[in-house]
């Protein structure tokens, strides 16, 4: 074995740990639930590692892994067919671990919406709005123009509003710390 | 973590030109709540099932690199 080779595969692997997380969220996002999400992982991972040779150095691996994840994602619901979304308990049991951590949040709520939402426009909101990636890499990731992610974007905020009836300001009130300095401050 | 940030800002002030003045605020607490959940299930972590799959992995990689060699 070559020491370029061995080197190679040790930044492949960092750059492949470091991108998990993300990749995890991602598939979360995906598929709303948390078992089926690391299955999806670790086929990802598999994958990867297959197939690493087909990966460009020094070119975004994150963007390859995110690739690799959704193609896996659609593959595999289009031959299992799509199963009856269950509630996720094992998020519910994570998320109210920690329920003063978020509470206020009502991440539950959210995931819930996010679940309505169709495929194509659940990912491009994810890929743009949370896993950081900008409108061309979300466009590539998913194979369209830019200009569908865009409007993919747009139609499942709007649709999110909806589904939580965010109408304004007045749902996200200054943190409890924040109102406290502004009574100090206007109190005298 | 700036490159994130300056995404954050970027969902926030994207092409205003559709958005309806009024309707900025909703975008952005829709933005924010997706990222406190994405990032909620970012902060959980590696779980080990990965780390051991990968080591899995590497170590197979290395018996097979060596048995070509001989």
């Amino acid at each position: 074995m070559k020491k370029q080779d061995e080197n190679d595969d040790r930044v492949f692997k960092r750059d492949l740990l470091a991108s998990l997380p993300n990749l995890r969220a991602f598939a979360v996002s995906l598929t709303g639930r948390h078992d089926k999400a690391d299955d999806l992982v670790q086929d990802t991972i598999m994958k990867a590692w297959a197939n690493q040779a087909s990966f460009t150095a020094g070119t975004n691996m994150r963007a390859w892994l995110f690739t690799i994840l959704r193609n896996e994602f659609y593959s595999q619901m289009r031959k299992r067919g799509r199963e009856v979304q269950d509630s996720d308990g094992l998020f519910s049991e994570r998320f109210s671990v920690h329920p003063e951590q978020y509470g206020r949040l009502d991440l539950q709520d959210f995931r819930k919406a996010l679940e309505k939402l169709p495929d194509d426009q659940r990912e491009a909101i994810v890929l743009v709005g949370a896993a950081g990636f900008a409108y061309e890499e979300a466009a590539a990731i998913c194979g369209c123009a830019v200009g569908t992610i865009k409007s993919r974007v747009s139609r499942a905020r709007s649709r999110l509003q909806e589904l939580l009836g965010v109408s304004g300001e007045g749902d996200f009130g200054p943190d409890p710390g924040d109102a406290a300095i502004t009574q100090r401050a206007f109190g005298s | 973590m700036s490159e994130e940030n300056r995404k954050k800002n970027e969902m926030n002030t994207a092409h205003p030109q559709e958005i309806k003045p009024g309707s900025m605020p909703p975008n952005a607490s829709i933005s924010r709540k997706l990222r406190e959940f994405y990032n909620a299930v970012q902060e959980e972590g590696i779980p080990d099932r990965f780390l051991d799959l990968l080591e899995r992995l590497e170590q197979a990689e290395k018996n097979a690199k060596s048995v070509n060699v001989k």
